[in-house]
């Protein structure tokens, strides 16, 4: 295989308890997930020189988060910042760090996201729109705008509600076999189809888990990597894309950009979806790995319906592409994207026991976010 | 059948957006049109976002449209609307190309189809407030070619 971009890996990731810790607050679970990523990489603090930060939905600093993280962990950088891009953040901010990496500007980089949206009462259910609220007219929440975005599909394609609920049963199969997953229980299609409306076409089942929990990232320059405790996972690719138009665009609700920015990844890693062995998709809803599906070019256009039923092309050990592999937004826990790159990291470096892909050596993970507005991608390899 | 109750929602009446809403109590459908490049924008904005522009006009559309995609709420996310439940929300692409969210009123949430042909109407809710609604073409008036 050619060997692609490669210049900056990520070297170590640490992810706190997920789920509900009523206990801790952002900064708390921040310190903790730093900790065991510094530890994971065998890095000594002093010599992280960079860090980015995605504020959480309970951190009231927004985006000056990263001035908290600092005095909260002893950490004076020459490199940093926080962004905000919904659940593209944590892919977007590790492409940020292989930037700085690459041009000198920083050696090692940690990238931290930490939230306690489900002790804090966080909710997902703001209208967008601004001056022209979207709540004239009722228009709420994120599962609206995916739902919207699936009555098309289904409309254009003839994908159904069950296609989807393959997609929630077989994620939870793959987090029951995560010790660290917030929702074990294997649920079947009926469970799905029974689960109550939310947003018609979604259902309770197709919404992701609202949890607590923080996750860092080491990034690091390949010479530092070598080193390291375990062995680098480089990336190879990385792309971003974006929608910010919303309304103006006709096709706002497929995502087009999202098309564009698992592309603009397959150059830079000088691959093909083909050679992808295992894939961590965003989440937030049960439809956006359909979508996904499309975007990163496992299936056609229109076509992610049939290829997800009955589940066998998406689950492990089956006959397509194993996704989400820890059980994802929907079933391991919401920590906006950050533990798909967590466990694109385990899949490429074989940690993942019972549910680790063999002999995987290339891992895409994508993040979404905001009103379907936002799309960035990560291509890992050895 | 969904029906507009009185509703505490208002938008925030701004410079850029008032003709938009004085249009709509009048009960015309206007949107603005870029007065350097013709672009019909929607919702309404400061600058033509295809040319920069800043002079505009406001241009009376047919208020005819198809329902581009629409969801129904199962559950409420505002006080207002929980009586209302279960309400649609539909996209509607107009005859004319901007895309708008509205309701689309007097038609059973089941019958509602992604292309259904729907045209403009007005439901005043408030003194201060009357909004764009849709309703399924043919609902009141006539359809019949060369009518008058």
């Amino acid at each position: 295989m050619i060997m692609a971009w490669r210049r900056a890996a990520i070297v170590g990731v640490g992810a706190t308890r997920q789920g509900r810790l009523p206990d801790e607050t952002p900064l708390s679970l921040a310190a903790q997930a730093f900790s065991l990523a510094l530890e994971d990489s065998g890095i000594d603090k002093s010599e992280v020189d960079g860090l980015l930060s995605q504020p959480g939905t309970t951190s009231v600093e927004g985006s000056k988060n990263y001035l908290n993280l600092g005095e909260l962990l002893g950490v004076n950088p020459r490199f940093t910042g926080s962004m905000t891009l919904g659940g593209a953040t944590g892919g977007a901010l590790v492409q940020i760090a292989a930037m700085a990496i690459s041009t000198g500007m920083a050696s090692v980089v940690a990238c931290i996201f930490a939230d306690t949206a489900r002790s804090g009462g966080s909710r997902f259910g703001a209208a967008a729109g601004g001056e022209e609220s979207w709540g004239l007219w009722g228009m709420y929440s994120n599962a609206a705008n995916s739902a919207m975005g699936f009555r098309r599909h289904m409309a254009l394609y003839g994908s159904t509600s069950e296609q989807l609920g393959w997609i929630a049963v077989t994620c939870r199969a793959h987090a029951s076999m995560n010790p660290n997953a917030t929702m074990r229980d294997p649920i079947t299609l009926a469970d799905h189809q029974n689960s109550r409306l939310i947003v018609d076409p979604l259902r309770l089942l197709d919404c992701c888990l609202i949890s607590d929990g923080a996750v860092a990232v080491i990034v690091a320059s390949p010479e530092r990597a070598k080193d390291c405790r375990a062995k680098p996972t480089y990336i190879w690719g990385m792309g971003q894309g974006h929608t910010l138009e919303n309304l103006r665009c006709r096709d706002w609700w497929y995502l087009p950009h999202q098309r564009a920015c698992v592309a603009a990844a397959y150059r830079m890693a000088r691959v093909s979806p083909r050679e992808i062995d295992v894939a961590q998709l965003y989440d937030n809803f049960t439809v956006a790995v359909l979508f996904w599906l499309e975007h990163a070019g496992f299936c056609e256009q229109g076509e992610a319906g049939p290829y997800v039923q009955g589940g066998d092309r998406i689950r492990l050990g089956g006959s397509g592409i194993p996704i989400n592999t820890a059980g994802g937004n929907l079933s391991e826990s919401y920590m906006q994207g950050w533990l798909h790159i967590v466990e694109g990291v385990r899949q490429i470096r074989g940690e993942c026991g019972p549910r680790q892909v063999k002999d995987a050596e290339l891992c895409l993970v994508t993040g979404r976010g905001m009103t379907l507005n936002t799309a960035s991608c990560l291509i890992l390899g050895h | 059948m969904q029906k507009i109750v009185a509703s505490s929602i208002r938008p925030a009446i701004t410079e850029i957006n008032r003709g938009f809403w004085e249009g709509c109590v009048q009960g015309k459908l206007l949107i603005q049109r870029c007065a350097r490049c013709q672009y019909l924008r929607y919702p309404p904005s400061m600058v033509c976002p295809r040319c920069l522009a800043t002079q505009y006009s406001w241009y009376q559309v047919s208020g005819r449209g198809t329902v581009f995609s629409f969801v129904i709420f199962h559950r409420s996310y505002h006080p207002d609307w929980e009586s209302r439940i279960p309400y649609n929300v539909c996209l509607i692409e107009l005859e004319e190309g901007p895309m708008m969210l509205s309701n689309v009123l007097g038609v059973d949430n089941s019958a509602l189809a992604v292309g259904m042909a729907v045209t403009v109407a007005f439901q005043r809710i408030a003194d201060d407030l009357t909004i764009p609604v849709f309703e399924p073409c043919g609902a009141r008036l006539p359809q019949e070619p060369g009518a008058t």
